[in-house]
């Protein structure tokens, strides 16, 4: 225990360094790098409405991101994320649409489905100790059968913001005086410090980090590692919920079938902001600042006259250094 | 040996998992929940209509992701009634599940109906149970964007909108309405945004390039120069070209994958250009990612100085959009017509009248017709 602190600082004797951890001030310098680059670019994108716009696409995947953190910390991957948050939006948005059910209940609704699907995962991956990989790959399957099934292949429309029950768009974003205020930041802040506590500071956080470095060791330590195990896999489907919601308020309409592949681009964000893909090590902060790095690619490129095949390309690229930076650091510690 | 037990469970759980998977993604769910099947309770029609019951008619739609496809099912119900035939509607999850679709036509052609309606996903990939269909005698018609490519003689008609025309629809619509005083009263360059969904799709494409080459048309019949740039299909396909200097440029994007972060990024990036006065959208998709992209800028309208939106096909968000002025208006299909064209030309067809094309037509809606009856009965949420 305390593994997760002691790598993070491997490398230096900076103490202020040591205490943010040299990735994510490498993720910071790259977001102000990126920043400046696409102002100095396009005149375009230095517009109030361009930060709303990064804001706004970036809060579904933060959630995705801050969730799949944990599994990736026990070692383990959650892929049934992607196609599980349009299921989650499509069951709301189904009752909320077709169903004349009020707003909340599908909110509600599409947090249980979250959790529902990582109870799945958590049974497959930790119970039944299939690799997480295999599990959650069915799932994602599962995930994506289920949604279509339940709103009979339609897409849905969740309530526009004009309706009184799209009152949750505003959750997300405001609008004072013709001035859009994108608030779901404040949502994205507060669970990155919940979640973060409970990562570093709460035994169920260190048991996650322990049995990510070493299961075995910390079986033998008389530590429950299924029950660990099966809540960072349930801590991923929640937030796959949350992600449900937030996608919904960002884009209202949903199509059945979508979602596989979006599961990656939040596995990048926690895997740029320094979560290692061999357990055992990440901060959500990172996530978080990961996440960052993939929606201002996503939207930067557009402005500076990109085609869209060269925008994945580079988003690609930038995942691999990221890695590479990982693996380097991984050698130099060993 | 307790090992090997557990393996074993453990390979049973994983396939366990994939079946469900595989189940939940592939035919039976769009067979079994979201196909439909009608048996008409009205006799015999007479005429020339053969025995009531005894002719049943399976079409294979692209799915119902869309509500277009709830107006078609429900128009080749209505057909069905009427005509007193039975007819099993079916299609898959996602326009993109191809394999699920051929599928379904294969077990189209087993349940040896007297016809079969193919709106097919894509054609290359239906080809061999084309020609199965055809070795067992049952006739195939063609509808929505029908089965573009087909071998000769495969395809006895088609129930299908002219999305050529209904892109061309759009765009005199769109110019008589605002397009052609914005283009006039220019200092400089102009340009109009052209959004498909992609540059694969037959009907998708035929949109965009009706509507390119009519803008074309009517700009240079007012004595000004068009440039077609951007998505290099729809560039070269179009009747116009790159041009320095022209005074109108159409630009044509495509996004990387159809989602809708990314087609949202698309439009977005074409508000901010300085020199925007319209963005055309293709399809419900499109039409839906050009309101979310104006979310933050607020540039559609219809007043001097705002972009004009120019969408296709109807759905909630659209719907809205129009009503609300953001758009200068929309076009719909018929629906409800091509579901009760189809299942009348499968009829004929069934039984060995000569049936020809029909194009079942479109409509240009705006916020002052759109509550019209003519104009409801095609517009779905």
């Amino acid at each position: 225990m305390g593994n997760n602190e002691k790598k993070g600082n491997a490398l230096t004797n900076n103490p202020l360094v040591n205490a943010i951890g040299t990735q994510k001030i490498v993720v910071v310098l790259v977001i102000i790098l990126l920043a400046i680059l696409f102002s100095v670019m396009s005149p375009a994108f230095r517009q109030y409405s361009t930060v709303v716009s990064i804001f706004d696409y970036s809060y579904y995947i933060s959630f995705m991101a801050i969730g799949v953190t944990f599994p990736l910390i026990t070692g383990g991957v959650d892929l049934s994320i992607g196609t599980g948050m349009v299921s989650a939006g499509l069951v709301g948005g189904y009752l909320v649409t077709f169903k004349g059910m009020p707003t909340a209940v599908g909110m509600l609704a599409a947090l249980c489905v979250g959790l529902l699907l990582g109870c799945f995962n958590a049974f497959l991956a930790a119970k039944l100790e299939l690799p997480p990989f295999i599990a959650t790959l069915g799932s994602m399957m599962v995930a994506r059968g289920i949604g279509s099934i339940i709103t009979g292949g339609m897409a849905v429309t969740w309530p526009p913001s004009s309706d009184p029950s799209g009152w949750f768009r505003s959750i997300f974003k405001i609008s004072v005086g013709g001035l859009n205020l994108p608030i779901g930041f404040l949502l994205v802040i507060i669970a990155v410090i919940v979640m973060s506590t409970v990562l570093n500071k709460t035994r169920p956080g260190r048991y996650i980090i322990a049995l990510g470095s070493n299961k075995e060791a910390t079986r033998l330590s008389g530590i429950n590692v299924v029950k660990w195990q099966s809540l960072a896999y349930l801590i991923s489907g929640l937030f796959t919920g949350l992600a449900g919601i937030a996608y919904a308020a960002t884009f209202q309409t949903i199509a059945p079938g979508t979602g596989a592949g979006l599961e990656l681009d939040a596995i990048a964000g926690a895997i740029i902001g320094g979560t290692s893909m061999n357990g055992g090590y990440g901060t959500i902060v990172g996530t978080l600042l990961g996440v960052f790095v993939m929606s201002l690619l996503k939207t930067g490129l557009p402005f500076i006259g990109l085609q869209a095949n060269w925008q994945q390309i580079i988003t690609g690229l930038v995942l691999i250094v990221a890695v590479l930076i990982d693996v380097i650091k991984n050698a130099k510690r060993a | 040996m307790k090992k090997k037990l557990f393996s074993v469970l453990l390979c049973a759980a994983l396939i366990g998992t994939m079946v469900i998977g595989c189940g939940g993604n592939g035919g039976d769910a769009g067979t079994d929940d979201a196909g439909t099947s009608t048996e008409a309770d009205s006799g015999d029609d007479g005429g020339d209509a053969a025995p009531a019951g005894d002719l049943n008619i399976e079409i294979v739609s692209k799915g119902f992701q869309h509500q277009y496809w709830q107006a078609v099912l429900k128009g080749a119900e209505q057909k069905a009634d009427e005509l007193g035939v039975k007819i099993n509607f079916v299609g898959p999850n996602s326009e993109s599940d191809i394999a699920d679709q051929v599928q379904m036509l294969t077990n189209a052609i087993n349940a040896a109906p007297k016809a079969i309606a193919l709106a097919a996903l894509d054609t290359n990939a239906c080809l061999d149970a084309i020609s199965q269909a055809q070795s067992a005698g049952i006739p195939i018609v063609g509808f929505d964007s029908g089965v573009p490519g087909a071998p000769d003689g495969a395809i006895v008609a088609n129930a299908a909108t002219d999305n050529y025309n209904a892109g061309a629809l759009a765009a005199e619509e769109s110019y008589k309405a605002a397009l052609k005083d914005r283009i006039a009263n220019a200092s400089g360059t102009v340009r109009i945004g052209v959004m498909g969904q992609d540059a694969t799709s037959e009907s998708i494409v035929n949109r965009g390039l009706g509507f390119i080459d009519k803008i074309c048309e009517l700009v240079e019949a007012d004595d000004k120069t068009v440039s077609v740039e951007g998505n290099d299909k729809y560039v070269s396909d179009a009747k116009g070209e790159k041009k320095d200097g022209a005074d109108v440029i159409i630009e044509v994007v495509v996004p990387a994958s159809v989602t809708n972060e990314l087609s949202a990024l698309d439009c977005q990036t074409l508000l901010n250009k300085d020199d925007i006065i319209a963005i055309y959208g293709s399809n419900q998709h499109s039409g839906d990612a050009m309101v979310t992209g104006d979310e933050n800028l607020n540039k559609f309208g219809t007043e001097d100085g705002d972009v004009i939106g120019i969408a296709f096909d109807s759905g909630k968000v659209i719907k809205e959009a129009v009503k609300s002025g953001k758009f200068i208006g929309a076009i719909t299909q018929a629906p409800v017509a091509m579901g009760e064209a189809v299942v009348d030309l499968c009829v004929k067809a069934a039984n060995g009248e000569s049936v020809s094309d029909i194009d079942t037509g479109c409509q240009w809606f705006t916020a002052e017709n759109m509550d019209s009856e003519e104009i409801a009965q095609n517009l779905y949420d």
